[in-house]
């Protein structure tokens, strides 16, 4: 049967009245981007403008950004590496040997607010001569990408029955076995998941870097600022540098969600 | 093998010490003046051998990172801008500006160096002025007739006559506490103070008149919206050919004649001075910016050779020829940057260095609070149009509460 056309006006009309204030602002955001100061501010909001190009030749010539560019992706992917290679283990330990004072333990460094840590972390760090330096700021990241991990995947580890490794055991396969070839392949999408929520978090970070980071190792949040002056503020060329900064994160969450979605149903099937 | 031990050492520590004391670590806010600084620093490493490491950040991360960094006891950074209305006072007292002693201060106006001395000693160097100001659309004012007003009377008749459904006749910052700086002025020509003898006492008559008259200003005259309008909101207005007249701080001057940033005439854009109210004409003029040396600083004679440069009769010059409203007495005299700044302007600055009021905004290490406070009785003045019944006892409540915070910290009755 076909829907009637009135369901699909409606359907069309729920879907608009959804994703446009979403979207609004990115449209608005786009748009401006490649505009001039003048078209910016102009009132009415002028739809037809010229465009220029002259805000992204700032953030990428003027700036570099491409500089930043690699300073984010450095600590994000480092970041969130070591957070898995640390938090996967110790996220099935707390799911299968029941460590619910750990698991707490480590939600309440993701409570505390992060300006707790800016200042013992300035000492240390500066101590150690490692003031803007990446392994700083890994570090720091790594403070709140980690508890993500675990927390994430404990739940997730909980969902998985028991008796896949048992019976993975009974063949003859260690523990660490069963963990590596049954259950971290079978947990992709749990995995991902938290891949995206700490790589993002880390890559919007704004106040770890702004006290841990200086010219050398400036993350991509702390340059816009760049376009932020007193009593002034360049509008067209924060907006590129937005567009700029969001494009690979938008990318890789529609790369991600495809597998989160894969994963899924692969899950049920064998679960 | 263990004095050959202690000669490697020795080596070493001095070869770190010497490394060590031929560097300097700069801190610039993102503002002109440190684009200016940061073009000719590459002249001062070439004249001195000097490395100068600098960082630009925006003004609040500057802080921030300040603050973090001067707390810790353990920051490297060795010359740094600060605001001193903003950050002065509580970085005074915490002790980490270092006293400026062998700079000559001669080239100052006087009420630059209030700001900068605390007790007999100056703690800073005064970069940046600025100072209030009325902007106005001269192709408005010609075309309903009217003369540049000279007084608040003045100033609401010509609202009044400019107004049309299209364009703000009057438009001033009204967002609570951003407006704390913008109201000064009123307060001022009004009589008035924030703050006497280490004393709140904006709740007086005269303060209040002057509240009363900012919010029936805005509110009959104003932009819709404007309680929740500061600088940012209003500026883009104004160069958008919405508002005929706008009361704010000189510093906006340049972008808004700037044809890249404006769609009005360079031509149509006047200055003037802050209409004269019923008791004064004492606009704020206010040191914005300055420049220090840390205490925690290790290396000072460098830090010191280096402000000295920073600050310069010649960078001076440099930055009013480009638009900067220097603090040096000097740059206002020079002839090459006369011939090259706007006549308004200039007059405008003169006015305001003899008889201007040296604060924009309470002076206290609670600057922040308080702002927030007196932001509250604007809203409400605004809101009201001047009328509330209430904003007596409101400014008496708001009054209180700051008193408290002067209490806190110690400043109370302190002068």
């Amino acid at each position: 049967m076909k829907p009637h056309p009135l369901r699909k006006l409606g359907f069309a009309l729920i879907l608009v009245l959804i994703a446009g204030p979403v979207l609004f602002p990115f449209v608005w955001m786009l748009a401006s981007s490649f505009k001039t100061q003048v078209d910016i501010i102009a009132w009415p909001p002028r739809i037809l403008f010229s465009p220029i190009l002259e805000n992204y030749r700032k953030v990428f010539q003027e700036q570099n950004f491409l500089k930043y560019f690699v300073n984010s992706s450095i600590v994000g992917v480092t970041s969130v590496a070591f957070s898995l290679l640390l938090g996967l283990p110790a996220a099935y330990s707390i799911a299968r040997f029941r460590q619910k004072r750990l698991s707490v333990l480590i939600l309440v460094a993701r409570l505390m607010p992060g300006i707790s840590f800016l200042m013992p972390w300035y000492i240390i760090f500066s101590r150690l001569k490692l003031m803007d330096s990446y392994t700083a700021l890994i570090l720091s990241h790594m403070l709140i990408a980690l508890p993500i991990v675990v927390w994430i995947m404990s739940s997730y580890f909980e969902t998985i029955p028991i008796e896949m490794e048992e019976s993975a055991m009974v063949d003859g396969a260690t523990r660490q076995r069963a963990f590596l070839s049954i259950i971290l392949p079978v947990s992709s999408p749990g995995i991902v998941t938290a891949i995206t929520l700490s790589f993002i978090f880390s890559w919007n970070n704004f106040m770890f870097s702004q006290v841990l980071s200086m010219e050398k190792t400036k993350t991509l949040p702390i340059a816009v600022y760049n376009f932020v002056s007193y009593a002034e503020v360049d509008w067209g060329a924060v907006m590129a540098a937005a567009v700029a900064i969001m494009a690979p994160a938008i990318l890789l969450t529609m790369i991600f969600q495809k597998y989160v979605v894969k994963g899924l149903t692969m899950g049920a099937v064998k679960g | 093998m263990r004095k050959l031990l202690t000669i490697l050492l020795a080596v070493i520590l001095v070869g770190m010490v010497s490394a060590q004391a031929k560097e300097v670590r700069v801190l610039l806010a993102n503002h002109p003046y440190g684009e200016l600084l940061k073009a000719a620093i590459p002249e001062y490493e070439a004249a001195t051998g000097v490395k100068v490491n600098v960082e630009s950040l925006q003004e609040s991360q500057l802080t921030t990172k300040l603050t973090t960094e001067f707390a810790t006891n353990s920051s490297t950074v060795d010359v740094f801008m600060t605001r001193p209305l903003q950050e002065g006072k509580m970085f005074y007292k915490n002790g980490w500006y270092e006293p400026l002693a062998g700079y000559d201060f001669s080239d100052y106006p006087e009420s630059a160096m209030g700001i900068a001395r605390f007790g007999a000693k100056p703690y800073l160097v005064p970069l940046v002025t600025e100072w209030q100001v009325l902007y106005y659309r001269k192709d408005l004012f010609k075309k309903a007739g009217l003369a540049v007003p000279k007084t608040f009377d003045d100033l609401e008749k010509a609202a009044k006559a400019l107004k049309t459904a299209d364009v703000a006749g009057f438009a001033s910052r009204g967002k609570g506490a951003a407006a704390v700086t913008q109201l000064s002025s009123y307060i001022y020509n009004y009589g008035g103070r924030y703050l006497d003898k280490g004393k709140a006492v904006f709740d007086s008559k005269q303060a209040l008149d002057a509240i009363r008259f900012y919010g029936k200003m805005l509110a009959n005259y104003g932009p819709t919206g404007v309680t929740s309008m500061s600088w940012e909101n209003i500026m883009p207005l104004f160069q958008a050919g919405k508002v005929a007249m706008w009361t704010d701080a000189s510093v906006f001057y340049g972008q808004i004649v700037d044809p890249a940033k404006s769609q009005v005439a360079a031509a149509d854009v006047g200055i003037a001075n802050l209409p004269a109210g019923p008791k004064a004409s004492n606009p704020f003029i206010v040191v914005s910016w300055g420049m220090a040396v840390a205490r925690q600083s290790k290396n000072k004679a460098l830090a010191m050779d280096f402000i000295k440069w920073a600050t310069s009769k010649e960078l001076a010059k440099k930055g009013l020829i480009s638009n900067i409203t220097m603090a040096r007495n000097s740059a206002w005299a020079d002839p090459e940057a006369l011939a090259k700044a706007n006549a308004e302007l200039v007059a405008s600055r003169s006015f305001a260095a003899k008889n201007g009021f040296p604060y924009d905004r309470p002076y206290m290490s609670a600057v922040g609070n308080a702002r927030d406070l007196i932001g509250e009785v604007i809203i409400e003045s605004i809101n009201t149009a001047g009328a509330s019944t209430k904003l007596e006892t409101l400014a008496k409540d708001k009054v209180r509460a700051v008193n408290e915070l002067l209490e806190d910290t110690g400043e109370f009755g302190v002068y």
